[in-house]
């Protein structure tokens, strides 16, 4: 009796070698008959070994093609959870993963941008102008700053920059660079007005939080509001908060960039 | 003969052989631990009361949804057994279910109606 270690897949096979080598050893075995068994039985293990064959070849065919349909899938479903499906800027998750990613390894000067009276375009023009605007602000600053830097939507007019650099100077430049390429942009008919953004900017130190890094910036994109708009604020330059009793400093030269 | 019945593992089929009623059916997916032993002694209890049936109308049912390789050779030997009951004069209608998605295992069931022609083969295409 066998037991269940014992069960062979080639339980078949086996007897009918074990029969043909016991004739192949007796000079006096029937040779025709055990050879007429061997074929027999050769003739079937060459008919499932084509089956098993066929049929694994199919299975394979489809799997690659389902692992590649999964693959597809993953990366949309990797683009959907973190792009922007209007602007296809990062969306507010990836941005905060980026930056804290970034702020880990290096100094990141974050820049946050608000598009000017957004809501008067919406209300003059309509909603889809208003969307046709973010995708166009999304596309001037892909154009501007190229496909390495992250731009992302934090929220329905605003936009965020993760610009990793150790020059607050250069961080500065980039910002008023932004500010000027949206007051130069031209938007497409029915808009028949110049757009603006205001501009805020956090320099960080390498080992900063995300939280921080953006309430400075946040700070520094309303001091640009208050400033009129369409200008650049940068926060390291900003009044010190904790100096209420003075009268209020003017902001040291440079602070504000005013653009176009 | 007294039925058998295996029911349905993770990894198993259900195995419900009515000998009485002449229908044995096979169900579920097949990638056993070990599928030697697992189809093993069902084959033998069929072979067993297959050498008892003479002229019998026997019914099989197969709805396999996945079956890996060793299932698949061990199915080959089912197949076989029941193939040689059909040469000897019993009439063996087996009925073949599938996805009506799943072409591997239609081509399969093609394939085995080629290879046993003693079967009464009958596709049945499944909507789930």
């Amino acid at each position: 009796m066998k037991t269940v270690d014992d069960a062979d897949l080639f339980a078949l096979e086996s007897a009918a070698l074990a029969n043909a080598r016991a004739a192949h050893d007796d000079p006096r075995a029937d040779a025709r008959a055990a050879l007429a068994e061997m074929i027999v039985h050769y003739e079937r293990l060459m008919r499932e070994s084509r089956r098993l064959i066929r049929r694994s070849d199919r299975a394979e065919l489809d799997m690659n093609q389902m692992n590649r349909q999964l693959h597809e899938l993953a990366q949309q479903l990797e683009y959907r959870a973190t792009h922007d499906p209007l602007s296809g800027a990062l969306n507010r998750a990836a941005v905060i993963d980026q930056a804290s990613a970034c702020l880990q390894r290096s100094d990141v000067a974050l820049i946050v941008l608000d598009i000017d009276h957004f809501k008067w375009i919406n209300d003059d023009f309509g909603h889809p102008a208003g969307d046709a605007v973010i995708k166009t602000v999304v596309n001037c600053l892909h154009a501007l700053l190229g496909p390495e830097v992250a731009v992302g939507r934090v929220g329905g007019e605003e936009f965020s920059v993760i610009w990793p650099t150790a020059d607050v100077e250069e961080a500065r430049e980039a910002a008023a660079r932004i500010c000027n390429a949206i007051a130069d942009q031209v938007f497409e008919a029915p808009i028949d007005r110049q757009i603006t953004a205001s501009v805020g900017l956090s320099w960080n130190a390498k080992g900063t939080t995300f939280e921080q890094a953006y309430s400075h910036a946040d700070e520094a994109l309303y001091a640009a509001k208050r400033a009129g708009r369409n200008c650049v604020k940068v926060y390291s330059q900003l009044p010190l908060p904790q100096l209420p009793t003075q009268s209020p400093q003017p902001a040291p030269a440079g602070a504000s960039t005013l653009c176009h | 003969m007294e039925p058998l019945f295996i029911a349905a593992s993770p990894t198993s089929p259900e195995i419900d052989f009515r000998f009485d009623q002449h229908t044995l059916s096979i169900k579920g997916e097949s990638y056993p631990e070990n599928a030697a032993a697992f189809y093993g002694p069902v084959i033998a209890r069929l072979q067993a009361w297959l050498e008892g049936c003479r002229d019998a109308g026997i019914t099989v049912n197969v709805s396999l949804a996945y079956f890996n390789s060793s299932s698949t050779k061990m199915l080959f030997t089912f197949f076989e057994a029941l193939n040689n009951a059909a040469m000897a004069g019993n009439q063996v209608r087996l009925n073949w279910y599938h996805d009506e998605d799943d072409d591997t295992i239609l081509e399969f069931g093609q394939e085995l109606q080629d290879d046993f022609g003693a079967l009464d083969f009958q596709d049945h295409a499944v909507s789930y």
